[in-house]
């Protein structure tokens, strides 16, 4: 699959022949090898679940951070490459904060997805003369759902390193994607209470998850009108998980 | 004189010490001083502008004073820009010439774009189809009075804050095509006390008379009658008699205007100073532009001034 | 360049080949340096905003002045912000300014950008206090070379009610029910406290004395507000050579902006 690229590969900002972006189509792949990471919409909130790799039970599993707050009505969670969505997840929270500044009242999430993907695609070299030089060598290698809630209601936004988005009413993305989305293809569906779409996220995880799931190796969070956004403390993710072992 | 040349006019350092740069903000410090104009130098005095029903009267005289002194006597104060826009210019004469220079690279530029037409195409010009204005206007898109009185207004603000002002006030007189008729819903009021406003769009497409004010601090108006310097104080009082809005000005024709101006350009030589009796006139229709730069005065008669004392109001 | 330095003492002045009776210039003996050019000028003229409950009133006389000298009868103040195009349609903001009049109009294009902009990028319309904060920080970002212009804002907010902001040269804000603006502003305030927060009224019937009960405003019907509106500016065309002409009032109710047109005296 890998051969024969090199010429086109170089250049990061160089087309293939066939009109493709090698690099940027590799950042898609790296992607594939972050955990897990799923999202569900509904008339009430939005849920985001993320698994967490415990590696060695020596890990303090707290600090394993993958679902984080961008404003008070929005949050989301990575897949990827933690460190860059540090940068990415700081320009959105500056964002969200000087809009606040400027204009008296919460970013919408759409406006905040779109800051996020404006930095999505300034890599590579910059034209001679450019006034703005490039702040970054290589693609993002990170992918975000982003949830928020706001005047429109509860919405849920993948973002990709290609700097395109899309919004979606559940989406998997990270090593279990393929599997995950399949599942919640077959499970969701428009009336899904915030409680069914945390069992359902939950359920989801536990079976693209290599590691048996507990409460400490995923984290859930959520986003409501009232409560705005949420990461879910121990006694309630063990309330949770403690549902669907329940169920099964 | 020494070798070298940034010494070159400027005091001798060996005897009158460097240049003392203390005074200027930092950013000036070991760098010549940035100067601007401060007060005009060479100067015109003021510009009449005049609306008829299908165009507009536009005079300056042809004087450039240097302070009292009426230093030249042929400067030709209005400047066509093109058959729909002249500009008339009060202030500063080496501004004038600036701005003059910049109206010319800019139609040169309009032309190469190749969006307009010159006055001799008017004949074979194709009828326009990106516009969208059907048959009333022929020509393609040119650049008109209020397109030009908006670009000058925004060159003036623009100059005025970069606290270096080109020291004029112009008059822009020409023709402009009013904007299609605004939707009703914003406007429609069944109130009984209001009137039709002075200036309004014309429902119409039809190019319309227009006339516009503005000077070195970016100040900008529009009326039917517009005077700059002495002028407003003089010239607009006999031209509102006339054309008190505009109704009376859409009612007026081309040689009453010209009538009207004609008699203020006397009442000004009469009572400024700083005016001569030779002037150029310029009347603006749908025709085009039609400039005459070397009006004498005519009828001038001293004789009321016998009858005059003290400042005119005196009657013992 | 050496020899423009070379003359410079280490005490950082400059020194003489022979001595000087007057030094070369020098800050501290002289008053600071004068520039000649002023880059403001007042244009006179009036605006006036009341907000009631389900409509804003904005109104300004079209009168521009400079000195004793009227440039024009007819100059609006008022601006209609945001909506489609260079005809606003569809717009339910307006922008008064009084003041400089060309401070004026660039502060508006600016805030009409902004608005616009804000549309192309969140995909909604901009709320009238999203707005009103944004104007605030346009005219602070200016605060060292003020749009020297009092602003006064208006439309409907999201819950219906009508909105009027107002505001200093560098940005400082308010919402308030009833604002005058500009030349004859000290005119027509103390009217407008008396007549819509209806300041110094009493019921008629209470008994003289400390604890006479003060009259409570009440939410203002269009028709009437509109009659205060025009009131106000006859009274002030009667007091002030600055204002005149004609009234131009614009009405922001939910269904957008209804413009009327009355002359005022021209005197």
């Amino acid at each position: 699959m890998f051969i024969a690229r090199s010429e086109y590969d170089r250049g990061i900002n160089t087309f293939s022949p066939e009109g493709r972006l090698f690099q940027v189509e590799y950042s898609l792949e790296a992607i594939k090898l972050g955990s897990t990471a799923i999202g569900i919409t509904t008339s009430s909130g939005t849920v985001l679940g993320v698994e967490k790799r415990i590696t060695s039970s020596l890990l303090e599993t707290s600090s394993v951070e993958k679902v984080v707050e961008i404003d008070r009505h929005i949050g989301c969670a990575m897949s990827g490459l933690q460190a860059d969505a540090r940068s990415m997840i700081e320009h959105a929270r500056v964002t969200s904060q000087s809009h606040v500044f400027h204009y008296a009242e919460p970013i919408g999430v759409e406006s905040c997805t779109q800051a996020i993907c404006d930095l999505a695609l300034r890599f590579g070299e910059s034209a001679s003369g450019e006034e703005e030089e490039s702040i970054m060598s290589r693609p993002f290698g990170v992918a975000l759902l982003i949830a928020g809630y706001d005047e429109e209601g509860p919405s849920l936004y993948h973002a990709e390193p290609s700097g395109t988005f899309y919004r979606y009413d559940a989406k998997a993305i990270g090593s279990g994607s393929e599997g995950a989305q399949a599942e919640l293809q077959s499970s969701y569906h428009k009336s899904l209470t915030l409680q069914e779409a945390e069992e359902l996220v939950l359920k989801t995880l536990k079976q693209v998850m290599e590691e048996k799931l507990d409460a400490n190796n995923v984290q859930l969070a959520s986003v409501t009108k009232d409560k705005g956004f949420r990461v879910y403390g121990d006694e309630e993710m063990k309330a949770c998980v403690g549902r669907i072992e329940g169920d099964s | 004189m020494n070798h070298l040349p940034q010494a070159w006019g400027r005091p001798r350092d060996d005897i009158y010490g460097a240049y003392d740069h203390s005074y200027l903000p930092q950013t000036h410090a070991n760098t010549h001083p940035t100067t601007h104009t401060q007060s005009p130098v060479v100067t015109g005095t003021s510009v009449l502008g005049l609306k008829f029903k299908d165009g507009v009267v536009l005079a300056a005289d042809n004087l450039a004073s240097y302070g009292s002194l009426a230093r030249f006597t042929d400067v030709k104060r209005l400047k066509p820009f093109n058959r729909k826009a002249v500009v008339g210019f009060g202030g500063d004469v080496s501004d004038m010439q600036y701005l003059d220079r910049l109206l010319n690279s800019l139609d040169v530029q309009e032309n190469y774009s190749g969006a307009a037409t010159t006055e001799e195409d008017d004949g074979e010009a194709p009828a326009a189809t990106a516009d969208g204005e059907g048959g009333e206007d022929k020509h393609k898109a040119i650049l008109d009075a209020k397109n030009l009185h908006t670009y000058l207004s925004k060159v003036l603000y623009k100059r005025r804050s970069d606290f270096n002002p080109l020291w004029n006030a112009i008059l822009v007189a020409g023709l402009t095509t009013p904007p299609p008729p605004a939707p009703s819903t914003s406007t429609s009021s069944p109130k009984d006390t209001t009137t039709s406003k002075p200036t309004g769009p014309a429902p119409s497409r039809k190019p319309i008379p227009y006339l516009a004010y503005a000077d070195l601090l970016g100040t900008t108006y529009s009326s039917p009658t517009l005077a700059t310097g002495f002028g407003a104080h003089l010239a607009v009082p006999i031209m509102r008699r006339a054309v008190p809005d505009e109704a009376a000005a859409a009612k007026l024709s081309r040689e009453e205007a010209v009538e009207i101006v004609k008699k203020c350009m006397k009442v000004l030589f009469y009572r400024d100073a700083r005016s001569m009796n030779e002037y150029s006139l310029c009347v603006i229709d749908g025709k085009g532009v039609d400039l005459q730069e070397n009006i004498k005065l005519e009828g001038e008669s001293w004789a009321f001034a016998e009858g005059i004392k003290g400042y005119g109001t005196q009657t013992v | 360049m050496a020899a423009f330095t070379s003359y410079v003492s280490s005490a950082g002045q400059p020194s003489y080949s022979f001595p000087q009776q007057q030094s070369a210039p020098s800050h501290a003996s002289r008053a600071p340096i004068q520039h000649s050019f002023y880059p403001y000028t007042d244009n006179g003229g009036s605006t006036l905003g009341i907000s009631g409950d389900n409509f804003t009133i904005i109104a300004g006389d079209t009168r521009s002045t400079s000195g004793y000298n009227i440039n024009t009868r007819y100059e609006p103040k008022l601006f209609r912000i945001g909506g489609e195009g260079s005809e606003h349609k569809g717009s339910k903001i307006v922008l008064s300014v009084v003041g400089f009049a060309a401070d004026g109009h660039a502060l508006k294009e600016r805030l009409d950008t902004v608005v616009k902009m804000y549309r192309y990028q969140h995909g909604k319309e901009m709320s009238v206090n999203a707005c009103a904060q944004r104007l605030s920080h346009i005219l602070y970002n200016k605060r060292f070379f003020p749009y020297y212009v009092q602003a006064i804002l208006g439309g409907v907010d999201e819950e219906g009610r009508g909105a009027l902001y107002s505001y200093d040269p560098v940005g400082s804000y308010e919402r308030e029910f009833c604002r005058a603006a500009g030349a004859g502003a000290s005119l027509i305030m103390p009217f407008l406290d008396n007549q819509v927060n209806l300041k110094n009224q009493y019921e008629p019937a209470a008994p003289q004395g400390l604890e006479k009960p003060q009259l409570v405003p009440q939410p203002l019907q269009r028709a009437a507000t509109e009659e205060l509106v025009r009131d106000a500016f006859t009274s002030a065309v009667e007091r002030h050579i600055e204002v005149g002409d004609g009234l131009q009032m614009m009405i922001i109710t939910k269904d957008g902006i209804e413009e009327v047109f009355s002359p005022l005296k021209m005197d």
